[in-house]
């Protein structure tokens, strides 16, 4: 049975790895809400249809039994501490349940001073990966069914967190589909890069689902908001798309943690999280920095070195 | 050869920069009027965004230009506009346009003659390389989308029959197109 089982680790995690997560979610929860060290728990309750999961805030132990991880726990928790959601953290301590790219997010805002860490409690879960979009939803995840950003997943253990869920857990061998796409465009001639994002940008209805659901778009004015004067138009027309992306993936340069939820929630599936990554990647390049591994002080935008690269500047 | 005269967006910043420019023209140095200058407090106040807007409303080339390392009047102004050029360039690259309608350049107030050279070389590039079509293409296709709208006498948009050619000898969107390349 055992050889059977590290088989079968590496080619699909079965349900049992997420029971035993959800057994030491629940058992942490209902620990911290019963010494009364935090208000609350921000983290997953099973959905209303079967394989399907929801963000929840839980205040009692009842309710903290009923927590879950799963591979349908696929949304970024932190955006419940930013916000609208803000009013959250004023009650007092929270617990948070973090897979590894949460994890990031969470270490961003700090960076940022959105959220202090001693106003958390965070339960971090090593994360084999969740699921993707329009996937068959069958309790066990293999390769058919992992979401495109957790194949090239670099934070499986997350850093950082108060306790951690989970022992070691990953698929083998995951061909890495956002880097050989990135590698393609970047392969293409500027033409052809051009009408590439051209084609994706023109479907944006403009709903704005993308900067909703990141944590790292919590300004309370957006600049693309503003009409006095208009720097993006708003509607969703071509021109206001390209700027409106173009922004997007410029505010988040090195700030940006990979959760994709952006591209999760896209209605009009934009690959937004390739240019997230292609972002990510430059800013490792240029500055070697990488966002959201622990908090640090300044991002690599905010500040400087008399000696960076100023080959392009005549 | 492309028979057309460049329009070239400068954004630069009024303690060295500007007063380069400045310093050229009292001067009297000449170069290519093609430049249109926008005075700035300094690069660090130098959004992206103006980049984008400046395409897009019909700039073939853009300049951003300020003060030399070390000498911005705001001490590290420049250092961080240097950063966010640096990441706004790769991301302009990968969404595939061409960098070389973008320069970016240190003039100080004494370097009269640099602003010159800068400018020419800029301007005389954009001139062999041609127009810029790429965003001026997409407010177009905005615009054609409500000329057509209005051809078809509709209100709502959604059932366009007026096809393209028929749309561009459309009075006025000729003169509405114009108004933006």
């Amino acid at each position: 049975m055992n050889a059977k089982a590290s088989k079968n680790q590496l080619t699909s995690i079965e349900p049992a790895y997420y029971e035993a997560v959800t057994e030491a979610i629940r058992k942490e929860a209902v620990k911290i809400l019963k010494e009364e060290t935090v208000v609350g728990v921000v983290g997953y309750l099973p959905g209303r249809r079967k394989g399907t999961a929801t963000p929840a805030l839980v205040t009692s132990v009842e309710e903290a039994e009923k927590l879950i991880f799963s591979p349908a726990c696929v949304n970024n928790l932190s955006v419940y501490l930013t916000k609208a959601k803000k009013g959250v953290l004023k009650q007092g301590k929270v617990g948070i349940v973090a897979k590894g790219c949460d994890m990031r997010a969470l270490a961003g805002l700090m960076t940022e001073s959105q959220l202090q860490r001693e106003d958390l409690f965070i339960i971090g879960v090593v994360c084999p990966g969740v699921y993707g979009f329009g996937v068959e939803r069958t309790g066990t995840l293999t390769e058919a069914n992992i979401a495109r950003k957790c194949r090239e997943c670099t934070v499986h253990m997350p850093e950082g967190a108060d306790v951690a869920a989970g022992t070691h857990a990953e698929l083998a061998d995951l061909t890495p589909e956002e880097a050989e796409e990135m590698a393609r465009i970047e392969a293409m001639p500027q033409a052809e890069r051009w009408a590439f994002w051209k084609e994706h940008f023109s479907r944006c209805i403009r709903c704005m689902a993308c900067r909703q659901v990141c944590p790292f778009c919590y300004c309370e004015q957006c600049l693309c908001d503003k009409n006095r004067p208009q720097a993006v138009e708003s509607s969703p027309r071509p021109a206001g798309n390209m700027a409106w992306h173009l922004v997007r993936a410029m505010h988040l340069a090195g700030r940006c943690g990979g959760c994709a939820e952006c591209e999760r929630v896209c209605p009009m599936d934009i690959p937004l999280n390739l240019l997230n990554r292609r972002m990510a990647k430059e800013l490792k390049e240029l500055y070697d920095y990488e966002a959201g591994l622990a908090p640090v002080e300044k991002g690599p935008l905010n500040q400087y070195k008399e000696d960076d690269d100023q080959s392009f500047i005549k | 050869m492309h028979d057309f005269e460049p329009k070239i967006v400068a954004f630069v910043c009024t303690w060295c920069t500007y007063a380069g420019a400045d310093l050229a023209g009292t001067s009297r140095m000449q170069y290519p009027p093609n430049v249109r200058v926008l005075k700035f407090p300094c690069t660090g106040r130098i959004d992206p965004v103006f980049i984008l807007r400046a395409f897009q409303k019909g700039a073939d080339g853009v300049l951003v230009s300020g003060c030399h390392p070390g000498d911005c009047h705001y001490m590290a102004g420049n250092f961080h506009a240097r950063r966010r050029f640096a990441a706004f360039r790769a991301l302009l690259d990968f969404i595939g346009v061409d960098l070389n309608r973008l320069q970016f350049s240190w003039v100080s107030a004494a370097e009269g003659g640099k602003w010159v050279e800068v400018v020419t070389d800029l301007t005389e590039r954009v001139r062999t390389m041609g127009p810029m079509p790429e965003f001026k293409e997409l407010e177009h296709e905005e615009l054609w989308s409500t000329f057509a709208e209005a051809t078809a006498g509709k209100s709502t948009g959604l059932n366009i029959t007026a096809d393209k050619s028929q749309v561009l000898n459309t009075p006025g969107l000729k003169e509405a197109y114009d108004s933006i390349s």
